[in-house]
């Protein structure tokens, strides 16, 4: 397989459906409708983060949809390859931003969608301290529930916040997995452009946190590698948008795991067939040190369940 | 021509000028002096094989001398002489290695030579069918070197490391009948079949310089690599510096030139010598300053960091800077003209090889019973040479630049180590290096090697191959001077990075390399084949269907002839950035350069333009991995 291909053509498929997208939303709202993310005032972080432009209306989205196009440049090297990741992403942030203009709530608990900058303030300090050693991105569908629900616990009990896309969520659902943004682990959406929700955290954690100006991608893009903790396992079949999104991941410094066969690069994209060692691959590849030490108990005991209340019921 | 050093070179132009006002010659002069090359030997078409000639025949076909007075084509002369630079060339590369096996037959526990890298001396052991239980490991040492002799004469049978090869390799070579015999006897034949009257046939000529050739890049030169390991350390990686700035002021400054690391060892040993040093400062000197050149230059580099004067082509630069006290050479690459230039200086030239006396040399003949008594008798005499030293003659150019080196495959499975995941992959395998490749993140791999020629801008050629390879996410391994050229630009340091492509970037930043690694001398082109070897068996494929070329940008001598022509019959691309005498031949010219892929997958490309030539090499990687679908 050549992996480029693959990526470019991802990009270019997710760039036309953001495309058309676009277009259809255009013909029922009129270009002057407005597009906002709830509860945030970073606009559309990531397109806003890249180029420092804050899109209100759809005919701004219109142009973004430019500014994805315009990532991709089909050349041999890895950087316009993962480049052209990034345009994914940009038309997954489109894609999902349309989500909101279309529907006043287009996702309901406990599918949390976007997340708000006060969600993302209140990661501040637990990420810096290591109390949230890493942000695994769970994406697609384990090859059964247990398995799915048996990983995102060892990441929940670790302290990890987990987010979950796909078909996953309704696994670890299955599997009574306790979610939540307080819990962490947060399910963000059924589509692959739901993935674009956790880039945002990552994104405006380099805003606010990092203080980085909006539009110098570049150091955005080393704020994201060397401070936010993130990577991401992929389950189950890929196809060239999935593949493209994962380019993106890299580009912003988090590796990959997949259990699907993938040409391999040391420590950014790894295939791990067996699930038993999908947590540990994963932290090593991310280079993550477990501060606390697992306590023996029947009971997951992490930072994790903090948040947790204790109803009457349980 | 010789003109353009002066444009590139920060350094030949002041030395240059300064040679002109201290009388001194240099290959600037000659060059000038030689007007324009002859053109029927720059075609390959005079022959001077026997004495019914000097035969030369016409370039123009059709028109003139057509055949010789035996009747010969352009075809036949062209590959007789070509095949005749192939043998030169294995020669030299082969009696090196023959020296190395005779040191390590010398080895003894207080002996001079001692046996530094057991663990690689018990596997060729093992490859050599030696027994190993409970023996000492000098006489294993000992047995070990006869074994190796014997790949020089043995009667029957083919070389041994030619089992190292890939599969696909060794059938081929077994059905084409090219299966290297002992290394003297390929020599041998060589110079049998193109006497006169013998072999006309162009392509069978070329099938025993195929023999020649592998003999050596899978005989002698390889040998050569694996004995200096086991004598001299395999090295690992380290830090130093190159070009003429590394030469001081206040020291003794003592060069070694040359090919076998069994002198310049001991030299550096001498050299360390506590009360060799004492001796430095009783004669006014701050201390004992060794710097290298070519390839001994490269050995001591790899294996002790000992500083770089410089490339091939700085040879007599060194000189002219006033500064040397000595300049200690065995044999190959050196300039019969350090003679009378070192007359203009205080400089002593030393021979030191009964295979290499030269004319107005001081000679000590190098006896390795004696190594390092002997070395340290021609330190001494550097350094009492010191106070000769005429300050107002000295100018060293302040320019040099630090580098990282001695990447033997295994410093670099080693650093792979570090991108290893441990619960996906073993450690100490080549299989982070196939990934990048197969992934793209490399687009493939270059060695660049070889030497100068005053034909083309000196290093010109070199820099600007190497960096356009590294900027295309091609990660490039250099040997010989080609190396030095890397590590005098600074190419060789890990910041060097930062003119490479993301893929080799990250590459580089994951594992702690430059972009540009040094794998040694010319006979260590042998790790190189190796390194390639092992991917292709890693991947389970032949060695053509890697995205892998080699490059010669400047390459003059018969050993860079017979290098390339081992790397193509090994299945590897090669590239020349200096045309090789055979272009009176269209016959021939065109079998080195498309025919042999037919044949061994691989062939010759020849472009003196070294930005056309770094384009066909980016081409020719691409070519690869569109037909291996990656
Ligand atoms: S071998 Fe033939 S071509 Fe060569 S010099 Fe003798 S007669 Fe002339
Ligand atoms: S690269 Fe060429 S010039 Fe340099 S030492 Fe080797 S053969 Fe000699």
């Amino acid at each position: 397989m050549n992996l480029f291909k693959v990526i470019y053509t991802g990009a270019n498929q997710a760039v036309e459906l953001a495309g058309q997208l676009v277009q259809k939303a255009i013909d029922e709202k009129g270009k002057d409708a407005s597009v906002s993310f709830p509860n945030t005032a970073y606009s559309l972080p990531v397109i806003y983060a890249a180029t420092g432009q804050k899109i209100t209306t759809l005919a701004e989205l219109e142009g973004a949809v430019g500014v994805a196009k315009s990532l991709i440049n089909e050349t041999t090297h890895l950087q316009d390859a993962l480049t052209a990741g990034l345009g994914t992403a940009v038309a997954s942030e489109i894609i999902e931003a349309l989500k909101y203009v279309l529907d006043d709530e287009p996702y309901k608990a406990p599918i949390q969608g976007h997340l708000s900058d006060a969600q993302v303030r209140s990661l501040g300090v637990p990420l810096v301290t290591g109390d949230i050693p890493g942000v695994p991105v769970i994406i697609g569908e384990c090859k059964d529930s247990a398995t799915a629900a048996k990983i995102v616990r060892e990441y929940q009990e670790k302290g990890l916040l987990t987010f979950l896309v796909g078909k996953v969520i309704d696994q670890c659902l299955e599997e009574g997995v306790k979610m939540g943004f307080d819990l962490r682990v947060v399910p963000l959406g059924y589509d692959l452009t739901a993935v674009i929700h956790a880039v945002s955290v990552a994104i405006r954690a380099s805003l606010i946190f990092g203080a980085v100006a909006p539009g110098d991608l570049q150091a955005h893009k080393e704020y994201t590698k060397n401070r936010v903790k993130a990577f991401v396992n992929v389950f189950g079949d890929i196809n060239e948008i999935l593949v493209s999104a994962g380019a993106a991941a890299i580009e912003l410094g988090f590796p990959c795991v997949l259990d699907v066969p993938v040409p391999e690069v040391p420590t950014l994209l790894l295939y791990q067939p067996d699930h038993e060692k999908t947590v540990a691959t994963s932290l090593e590849a991310r280079e993550i040190k477990i501060k606390v030490t697992k306590i023996d108990v029947p009971v997951g005991v992490a930072s994790a369940f903090e948040g947790e209340r204790i109803r009457k019921g349980d | 021509m010789s003109h353009e050093a002066l444009k590139f070179d920060k350094i030949a132009g002041p030395l240059i000028e300064k040679a002109k006002q201290d009388g001194a010659e240099t290959m600037w002069d000659r060059d000038v002096a030689m007007k324009s090359r002859c053109g029927f030997g720059d075609k390959g078409i005079c022959c001077k094989i026997c004495n019914m000639g000097p035969c030369r025949l016409s370039p123009v076909e059709g028109k003139g001398a057509q055949r010789g007075i035996c009747g010969a084509t352009a075809d036949t002369i062209v590959a007789r002489n070509f095949a005749r630079m192939v043998a030169a060339g294995s020669s030299a590369h082969s009696d090196h290695a023959r020296s190395l096996l005779h040191t390590l037959h010398m080895t003894s526990p207080d002996g001079d030579y001692q046996i530094k890298d057991e663990a690689k001396l018990l596997s060729l052991a093992k490859e050599y069918e030696v027994e190993t239980e409970g023996r000492d490991i000098y006489d294993i040492a000992h047995e070990v070197a006869e074994i190796g002799l014997m790949e020089f004469g043995k009667p029957f049978g083919t070389q041994r490391f030619i089992k190292r090869a890939t599969e696909g390799r060794q059938k081929l070579w077994k059905e084409l009948g090219v299966e290297p015999r002992a290394i003297d006897r390929e020599v041998v034949s060589i110079m049998h079949s193109t006497h006169i009257g013998c072999a006309s046939d162009m392509e069978s000529i070329y099938a025993l310089t195929v023999k020649s050739a592998l003999s050596n890049g899978w005989g002698g030169s390889m040998i050569g690599t694996d004995v200096s390991d086991i004598i001299f350390g395999t090295p690992t990686a380290r830090q130093s510096e190159a070009n003429l700035g590394c030469l001081e002021e206040n020291m003794v400054n003592i060069l070694v030139h040359g090919h076998e690391p069994g002198l310049s060892e001991m030299i550096v040993f001498a050299s360390q010598d506590p009360e060799i040093v004492q001796l430095a400062k009783d004669n006014g000197a701050e201390g004992i300053n060794l710097v290298g050149m070519c390839c001994t230059g490269n050995e001591v580099l790899m294996k002790h960091g000992v500083r770089l004067a410089g490339t091939f082509y700085q040879q007599e630069l060194a000189v002219i800077t006033g500064a040397l006290e000595a300049v200690v050479v065995d044999v190959q690459c050196i300039f019969p003209a350090l003679a009378t230039l070192s007359e203009c200086y205080h400089t002593k030239f030393i021979a030191t090889s009964p295979k290499a006396k030269m004319e107005g040399a001081r000679y000590i003949e190098f006896d390795e019973e004696r190594a390092l008594e002997i070395a340290k008798e021609i330190v001494t005499e550097a350094i009492l040479n010191y106070k000769n030293r005429d300050r107002n003659k000295v100018l060293i150019p302040q320019e040099k630049n630090k580098s990282t080196v001695g990447f033997s495959i295994n410093t670099i499975v080693g650093g792979l180590d570090k991108v290893v995941n441990s619960n996906v992959d073993q450690l100490g395998t080549v299989k982070p290096l196939a990934d990048c490749i197969m992934a793209g993140v490399l687009r493939g791999a270059a060695g660049v090697v070889g030497c100068n020629n005053p034909k083309v801008a000196h290093d010109n050629s070199h820099l600007t191959i190497i960096k356009e390879m590294i900027k295309n996410d091609v990660i490039v391994v250099v040997t010989g001077c080609a190396a030095q050229a890397a590590a005098k630009a600074g190419l060789l340091q890990y910041e060097a990075k930062e003119l490479a492509g993301r893929g080799l970037k990250e590459v580089c930043e994951r594992v702690g390399i430059p972009p540009v690694l040094h794998m040694g001398s010319c006979v260590d082109n042998t790790r190189i084949l190796r390194l390639v070897t092992e991917v292709a068996k890693y991947l389970g494929v032949d060695t053509p269907v890697l995205p892998v070329v080699g490059a010669a940008p400047e390459w003059m001598s018969e050993k860079a002839v017979s290098i390339g022509t081992y790397f193509v019959s090994s299945g590897v691309d090669v590239f020349l950035g200096t045309v090789p005498p055979v272009t009176g031949s269209a016959r021939f010219t065109d079998y080195l350069t498309n025919g042999l892929e037919d044949v061994y997958g691989a062939k010759f490309t020849v472009n003196e333009d070294p930005v056309q030539l770094a384009q066909a090499m980016l081409d020719r990687i691409e070519e690869k991995r569109t037909r291996l679908g990656i």
